[in-house]
């Protein structure tokens, strides 16, 4: 419980650091540090196969791909768009009210809840391709589909295009 | 299932026509597929209804007549595609295959009996939008709305994962069934966090429908989006996330209405309000016709608002009637916008002379928007009026009934200009045959409805 309480305090800090530095890179490179934390979280729960996509997927391959865009565009201080005290304000107000309903929710949950503790090995891989391919088989083929939108999507707004448009 | 699996066929068989250059071919094919799909669909009405694939989806009647009515706008919308895509860019085939593979996005948000359906359904509808709202690419205002879908897109879809996962903590389980025994069950024990979910799903839902106050991305991403887009967006992808909406809520969370009936009325009453309100400020008739489709919206929710039997029959009736009115009025803006070159409602002068047939089109269109009876229009506001009248929210029917009659004023607007304005130009507009055909169904259809509402109101 001890280290569970050490990676969370770990994981919010990181967090907030990642909204809270003003230099854009140094905000994704915590935002991988937050991964990581993630990572260990899910090793805590005994939640291997997450874990292992959690590292190498989003801290490694979204990340890296974080750091490209950043790079690419090209972000610096004068690029940012001024916000208005107002927005702010309102947006601090609209954050808390959601945190205030939230932590409302959570503290009267008991933790011995079954959905909570839930299934120990549900984790492993073994468990998650047998629910994968059994339960979930149909949402698994039909994101195929969503694969290859994206795909198609990708390739015609990165393809050159030789018409210009006209009016309709 | 055999719709689903014909539509996604049918988007890969696309692909390939568009690879192997057989351009004339795209669009009979896609007309071909998609009344294939609807046989389908046709073929299951008497099946019985029992959820599949260890309770994924479901065809109900409910789901089959929504799936239905969003395959029959598709076909309408994809007549007027003919020359449509060909000015814009070379790769039509792709559009097509997009619009499809939206379609059968929409099919799966009406079929769904699983939270994973549910997201993998809106995902696959979004996703296609996202791109199909960006495809005129020297255009900024095309991108901006692209860009902008995306992002307000990505947000809600946050927003309704975290209110799944919430509902599943408290449930364990992501079937709707399941979670309706729950609540069932417990009817004091609800855990609070199962309360979060539901305010969480609400926002995403929300979102997607383009209800206030969570319709900042709708008015831009409508008028930015090449014409034939934003009908598909503001017709079946609409009426398929009501229909999600409205199965979620009927089906699942009736037990809990006390809670979530007062959140649900405030954002009804501030979507017919700021819809209205800002509708009757426009000069674009297509930027009237996006804040418009949010007043529509907020009508919508009058169903979910007081869940009854009539509800479902309500809103497809609602949402038939504003389908195909939308078609005609986007289908009449696109040849005006062809001939003038502007989308004000100063393009519309004169109309009248310079093609009556087209005046006349959508003139129906605008009155079926707002209500006017022996249109179907009409029916659908009166369904839901009725519906909300059964359970005695009286302020909001006033309310309801001051914001109708907002309505009439903007949408006779078109008409006024349209019969009792000048115009300096005297050239006829032309219209091509494609159009003729999609106008005449979509009139016929409107006024049939509207006469004899039994035809729609059964189906359920």
């Amino acid at each position: 419980m001890t280290i569970f309480y050490f990676v969370a305090f770990l994981s919010i800090f990181f967090a907030l650091m990642t909204i809270f530095t003003k230099n854009p890179v140094h905000s994704v490179l915590y935002l991988v540090i937050t991964f990581f934390t993630f990572t260990v979280h899910y090793i805590l729960l005994n939640a291997q196969f997450l874990a292992v996509v959690n590292f190498i997927v989003y801290m490694g391959a979204i990340m890296v791909l974080f750091l490209f865009v950043l790079m690419l565009l090209n972000l610096n201080k004068d690029t940012e768009p001024m916000k208005s005290h107002l927005v702010k304000f309102m947006g601090v107000i609209a954050g808390m009210c959601l945190l205030v309903t939230f932590l409302g929710a959570f503290r009267v949950l008991e933790t011995n809840n079954e959905f909570v503790q839930g299934h120990a090995d549900i984790g492993l891989v073994k468990n998650l391709g047998k629910v994968l391919f059994k339960d979930f088989l149909l949402p698994f083929e039909l994101s195929s589909i969503l694969l290859l939108t994206a795909m198609v999507g990708a390739v015609l707004l990165a393809k050159k295009e030789t018409r210009t448009n006209q009016n309709g | 299932m055999g719709a689903i699996i014909t539509l996604s066929l049918l988007g890969i068989l696309v692909l390939y026509l568009g690879l192997y250059k057989a351009k004339n071919a795209l669009l009979p094919v896609s007309i071909l597929g998609l009344l294939l799909a609807l046989g389908f669909e046709a073929y299951y009405w008497n099946v019985e209804a029992d959820p599949l694939y260890s309770g994924m989806v479901i065809f109900d009647h409910f789901s089959l007549s929504f799936s239905m009515l969003c395959i029959a706008l598709t076909i309408l919308i994809l007549l007027l595609s003919k020359e449509y895509f060909r000015a814009i860019s070379n790769n039509i085939a792709e559009y097509y295959t997009l619009i499809l593979f939206s379609l059968t996005g929409a099919i799966l948000v009406c079929s769904y009996h699983n939270f994973a359906m549910l997201f993998i359904g809106l995902e696959i509808m979004s996703v296609a939008l996202y791109i199909l709202a960006g495809i005129r690419r020297n255009d900024k205002a095309s991108n901006e709305a692209s860009l902008k879908y995306f992002l307000m897109g990505a947000f809600s879809t946050g927003f309704l994962l975290f209110g799944i996962t919430l509902l599943y903590g408290s449930t364990g389980s992501f079937d709707l069934a399941a979670i309706k025994q729950h609540i069932v069950d417990n009817p004091t024990g609800i855990s609070p966090m199962f309360y979060g979910g539901i305010l969480l799903l609400l926002v995403g839902l929300c979102f997607k429908v383009g209800a206030a106050p969570f319709h900042f991305w709708t008015p831009d991403v409508y008028d930015g989006s090449p014409i034939l887009i934003t009908t598909f967006m503001s017709t079946v992808v609409k009426i398929a996330s009501f229909a999600g909406f409205l199965k979620l809520f009927s089906m699942v969370l009736v037990p809990l209405n006390e809670f979530w009936t007062p959140v649900l009325l405030t954002v009804v009453i501030i979507t017919l309000f700021l819809g209205n309100v800002t509708a009757l400020m426009q000069t674009s008739f297509k930027r009237m016709l996006a804040y418009s489709s949010i007043s529509h919206a907020g009508y919508m929710l009058f169903a979910i608002l007081s869940i009854g039997a009539n509800s479902a029959s309500g809103i497809l009736a609602y949402s038939a009637a504003y389908g195909l009115a939308s078609i005609v009025a986007f289908g009449g803006l696109i040849l005006v916008k062809r001939q003038v070159g502007s989308d004000h409602f100063e393009s519309f002068n004169g109309l009248g002379k310079r093609n009556p047939w087209l005046a006349f089109s959508i003139t129906i269109a605008m009155l079926s928007l707002a209500g006017i009876p022996l249109t179907a229009g009409f029916i659908g506001k009166f369904m839901m009026f009725s519906n909300v009248m059964n359970d005695y929210h009286t302020v909001l029917l006033i309310l309801a009934a001051i914001n109708a009659a907002v309505g009439v004023y903007y949408y006779l607007r078109v008409v006024v200009h349209m019969y009792f304005m000048k115009s300096e130009a005297e050239q006829t507009v032309s219209m091509p045959v494609n159009f003729q055909v999609v106008f005449v169904v979509a009139v016929i259809l409107t006024i049939v409805l509207g006469v004899y509402p039994d035809l729609i109101l059964r189906f359920i």
